[in-house]
């Protein structure tokens, strides 16, 4: 096999599927712009910026492709038979997660692409070059851990149970890891929480390049790459213990 | 490079002793069966007997509990036995949004000698749909792309696990026409089939499993012989053993108070039924099923 003609293949076929079926990926993509335009234009609130809450809400605007239109597919995919025709195939586990790891990021940056527009042209948020794409870079790359988590949670549940359960995590994530209110609000054990989810570490990380203060970006991105490690090392067992 | 030679040599499949639980039931029980480098072998058995889970293990997407198997010398499931292995499974969607070209198109890049897309199109008759999503295609242009899907990598060994379900006349003599050439080009074929025309058609060996045993292992000439017989059914006086030395009788079994004899020369087992029990009660003579035809078979040749 020629892996890089194989990755190819594998990623193109990937997008491709996900390309044709606009109803399963679309309101994963739409919801996050619209809450932001409601919360940064229509409601402007009076703490938090518009540029605040584009940090938060690109963490947002990745995470729903990501879990649900990557990880609930592979379930899917799994209970119709057909990763088993994969699984006895030279294709390895690995190209047929990174071929998801590249859709992934593929939809997640349209999915920016609609957030970063409204939040330059409508909302205006106003900042550096480099600042808009060092924000971007962080974002896009945290569809990476998501994806690893959707991937993981397909490989091990039923369709059904990965749809539900992927629901819980996504909420879980998203409200407690401070993308809908700061966690600086939260009770002291729930801002503890929320130390523990990647969601929390991207979005801080993410604050810190677009607004700055008192927040150790060096940390944070440290902590991502961990936590995406070891998100990838669970994703790879779990493609490997889904066997009958 | 040394692993090419002992490949080559390698059988294509060696089982030992397989056995392999799913809670309290045994699905392969001390199961042995080899496979060489040629030649198409046709595993039979009912529903539940183990043939899935047999092919399952062998193609390494379920563990055995006990025993080893090895695939041209290699684990099964490790990247050397995959490289070398194509797969049609029996319940096996594939995703339902791309065409069969594009699926062609992604199988062939796993492969190092594959076929050409539009060869692999060609030759498994997928012409007329190849450029359609696999979701609008008929249960059986679904089936005639999955069986090109297993072959597109010039497998040295290919697994067919119910191929011509749901397949018409003409689009069944096409696959088996493409078996064949496969088969005559030193493709060693591994077929499950519930039709006995279809290991009559295709297969050197037939292979009978049942409750996760080699019931029956035989040349398909042997089945042959046994299913042109007849099956006499009757209600008899006579003792078990002196019907079973009758003329023309291959073997006998009671299945509640029937005595069944499988016959391949009837006239002459009934003359010599008559002449040890005059008046046989319910008496019929009819064609065996493939069923009855293999119970008798595993009387045969234990």
């Amino acid at each position: 096999m020629r892996w890089g003609r194989a990755f190819v293949n594998e990623a193109g076929a990937e997008v491709l599927k996900a390309w044709r079926a606009p109803e399963f990926l679309l309101p994963t993509m739409l919801m996050p712009v619209a809450f932001f335009t409601l919360f940064a234009v229509v409601v402007p609130g009076s703490s938090d910026s518009p540029a605040y809450l584009l940090a938060t809400f690109g963490v947002f605007a990745v995470m729903g492709p990501a879990i649900f239109g990557f990880g609930v597919a592979v379930a899917n995919e799994r209970e119709r038979g057909w990763l088993d025709i994969k699984r006895a195939s030279p294709a390895s586990g690995g190209l047929y997660i990174a071929a998801k790891l590249f859709a992934t990021v593929f939809f997640g940056a349209l999915s920016l692409a609609l957030i970063y527009g409204v939040a330059a042209f409508v909302a205006g948020v106003s900042l550096p070059t480099g600042t808009w794409f060092a924000m971007m870079l962080v974002h896009l790359a945290g569809s990476v851990p998501f994806a690893l988590i959707g991937l993981t949670l397909g490989f091990l549940l039923s369709a059904n149970g990965a749809v539900a359960v992927s629901n819980i995590v996504f909420l879980a994530l998203s409200a407690l890891g401070g993308l809908w209110i700061p966690v600086f609000v939260f009770p002291i054990a729930m801002q503890r929480f929320a130390t523990l989810l990647p969601s929390y570490h991207l979005s801080e990380l993410a604050l810190a390049i677009g607004v700055g203060g008192d927040r150790p970006s060096g940390l944070h991105a440290g902590v991502i790459a961990i936590m995406t490690a070891v998100l990838a090392a669970l994703a790879a067992f779990a493609w490997k213990r889904q066997r009958g | 490079m040394n692993v090419q030679n002992t490949d080559t040599a390698a059988e294509a499949v060696v089982a030992n002793g397989l056995g392999k639980r799913f809670g309290q039931k045994k699905a392969l029980d001390d199961l042995d069966l080899r496979l060489g480098q040629r030649g198409i072998t046709a595993i039979l058995g009912a529903n539940g007997a183990g043939k899935t889970t047999f092919i399952r293990c062998v193609l390494g997407l379920t563990r055995h509990d006990t025993g080893s198997i090895s695939v041209f010398g290699h684990a099964p499931g490790s990247a050397a036995a995959r490289s070398r292995t194509g797969v049609m499974l029996q319940d096996a969607d594939l995703p339902h949004l791309l065409t069969p070209r594009e699926h062609l198109t992604l199988f062939a890049s796993y492969y190092d000698r594959p076929l050409g897309v539009d060869q692999a199109i060609a030759t498994c008759d997928l012409t007329d749909f190849a450029d359609k999503r696999y979701k609008k295609l008929s249960g059986g242009q679904k089936r005639r792309t999955q069986f090109a899907l297993s072959v597109i990598g010039q497998p040295s060994l290919l697994f067919l696990d119910e191929p011509t379900t749901g397949l018409d006349t003409d689009a069944r003599r096409t696959l088996w026409q493409t078996v064949r050439n496969l088969a005559d080009a030193g493709t060693a074929i591994v077929l499950t089939t519930h039709y006995l025309e279809e290991a009559d058609a295709l297969a050197d060996r037939v292979v009978v499993i049942r409750d996760g045993k080699v019931l029956t292992d035989a040349s398909t000439q042997t089945i042959r012989e046994t299913v042109g017989g007849s099956l006499i059914r009757c209600v008899t006086t006579a003792a078990l053993n002196s019907v079973s030395a009758l003329d023309g009788v291959r073997s006998v079994r009671t299945e509640g108070r029937f005595t069944e004899l499988l016959c391949h020369d009837a006239p002459a087992a009934l003359r010599a039924l008559f002449a040890i029990d005059p008046s046989p009660q319910d008496l019929t003579v009819s064609k065996p099923s493939l069923e009855e035809a293999i119970a008798g078979l595993a009387t045969v040749t234990p």
